[in-house]
């Protein structure tokens, strides 16, 4: 048996090679016609207005706060799946196996409580937005 | 034995020498990528017309070759000779990095993945972890080309596409892990390692009339195994779940300044996650290759498609929710159940064992 992660980077170089053969084989085959007219970015048909950098919902910035605390919670779940069912084969309590888990998923739904009520997950929208619907 | 291995031995190299070992790693890696590059291929220039045309009472593609095949061969040079139209402003090392983290990292994930028949590039111990975590690597490349392509509707699809895998992100392997729960190992392995995702899928959970049915975990655990479904349409960003390129409100999303080759990287990326989302749900609820009187490779590829279709029949019947229903989803409804799941699998499995 050789060592799997040689393998997997073998794979990962196969992976980046076939897109980069891709990219090679295409610049032999097309053309080439350069002319400004056709290098402005689409905007339904319209000359581009200001900047790309535009103001956006602060909705997206509240789930990725979210997501750091949840996705480390995950990280810390793998492992006690892992240890789970042979613990309890080895015969430690359920108490011990499955209570102190519990408690950490507890105070973590606390938390999305927590974050649900004061609207972390409830789409933002503008005061602007808001009359508008109003006035419909 | 992996294939890696069996190469290694048919060519009669060392697999203990990294150098040697890694030769017969590429083989291996090459025909892999190549099998699923030809599942593609099938799937994205003609499957996917035909199917959607079905749906909607249409012909789609039928004039060259049987059944209009040789489109294959007819897309792929038509797109690959296209002129590669630069945008104004767009940041360079991102914006042409972005197409190939895309198409790369999709691949990366069949590593692990046993296709039945010995087909298995590599098999480490922490095998599911590895595949969750270069699956997810393709919303980073969703990122960078939203961000890089100095156009508003990419910008907004770009962020609709991270805002989404966020939210679909923790259901999707919270689900996942609670197979785990029943495995007690993290190593996907293969039909005959018993003490392995796959290997313990084999064990009979009832017989019925005679036939044995397998303890595959969609039939142990089935509430997983639909939470699981949803959550891999939402992070394969297929319908009802495709907010980030939603063609009626902002054009394509991410992808709509690449032209070319990059366009077509862009597209084989999204098959070949829709593939690897498969493959994953085939590995750790359909017993992975396993299936009576065929071989593995035939099961295997008739549970990827079987998959590929359902993303496809979603595609043509499903309305796409709003992006913020689909957050609202995500972080109410899917993570509060993925929870609910995982606490009540630890308690079957705690009254089982």
């Amino acid at each position: 048996m050789g060592n799997p992660w040689i393998a997997i980077g073998a794979l990962a170089l196969v992976g980046l090679l076939i897109p980069v053969g891709m990219m090679g084989i295409s610049k032999l085959l097309r053309p080439s016609v350069p002319e400004q007219g056709k290098r402005s970015t689409y905007e339904s048909g319209e000359i581009p207005t200001g900047d790309t950098r535009i103001r956006f919902n602060i909705q997206y910035y509240m789930v990725a706060l979210l997501f750091v605390i949840f996705d480390i919670e995950t990280v810390l779940i793998f492992p006690w799946t892992v240890i789970y069912r042979s613990a309890l084969e080895n015969g430690v309590s359920l108490t011990r196996t499955l209570g102190p888990m519990l408690v950490f998923i507890g105070v973590l739904v606390v938390g999305l409580g927590w974050a649900w009520r004061n609207g972390a997950v409830k789409w933002v929208r503008s005061p602007r937005a808001e009359t508008q619907k109003d006035a419909r | 034995m992996t294939l890696s291995d069996t190469i290694a031995g048919l060519l009669g190299l060392n697999a203990n020498d990294p150098l040697q070992f890694g030769i017969a790693a590429i083989i291996a890696s090459t025909i892999v990528g190549t099998f699923m590059l030809v599942n593609v291929a099938i799937a994205g220039p003609w499957a996917k017309r035909k199917i959607t045309a079905t749906f909607t009472d249409r012909i789609a593609v039928n004039r060259i070759g049987p059944f209009g095949l040789m489109i294959i061969v007819a897309d792929a040079v038509r797109l690959l000779s296209k002129e590669l139209i630069v945008p104004e402003k767009v940041d360079r090392p991102a914006w042409d990095l972005a197409p190939l983290v895309i198409a790369g990292s999709a691949l990366f994930g069949f590593a692990v993945i046993p296709m039945g028949s010995g087909i298995q590039v590599a098999d480490p111990e922490v095998g599911l972890a590895y595949v969750f975590a270069v699956a997810s690597l393709a919303s980073v490349g969703l990122v960078m080309a939203g961000y890089a392509s100095n156009n508003k509707y990419s910008m907004l699809g770009g962020l609709r596409a991270v805002a989404q895998n966020l939210a679909y992100e923790i259901p999707l392997v919270l689900t996942g892990v609670s197979v785990v729960l029943f495995a007690g190992t993290l190593q996907l392995g293969n039909v005959n390692a018993a003490n392995t995702i796959v290997g313990a899928q084999q064990a009979t959970l009832a017989t019925v009339g005679g036939i044995e049915i397998p303890s595959w975990y969609a039939f142990v655990n089935p509430f997983a195994f639909m939470l699981f479904l949803v959550a891999n349409l939402a992070e394969v960003g297929r319908n009802p779940f495709d907010t980030p390129e939603a063609p009626t409100e902002i054009v394509a999303g991410y992808q709509t300044e690449y032209s070319s080759v990059y366009f077509v990287l862009m597209y084989l990326g999204e098959f070949i996650h829709i593939f690897l989302g498969g493959a994953i749900i085939a590995t750790i609820f359909l017993g992975g290759p396993a299936g009576p009187v065929l071989p593995g490779i035939v099961w295997f590829l008739v549970k990827i498609w079987a998959v590929f279709l359902l993303t496809q029949w979603a595609r043509s019947a499903l309305p796409r929710v709003r992006i913020d229903q689909l957050i609202e989803i995500g972080w109410k409804g899917m993570l509060v159940l993925s929870f609910a799941n995982l606490i009540l699998t630890a308690i079957i499995v705690g009254v089982v064992v």
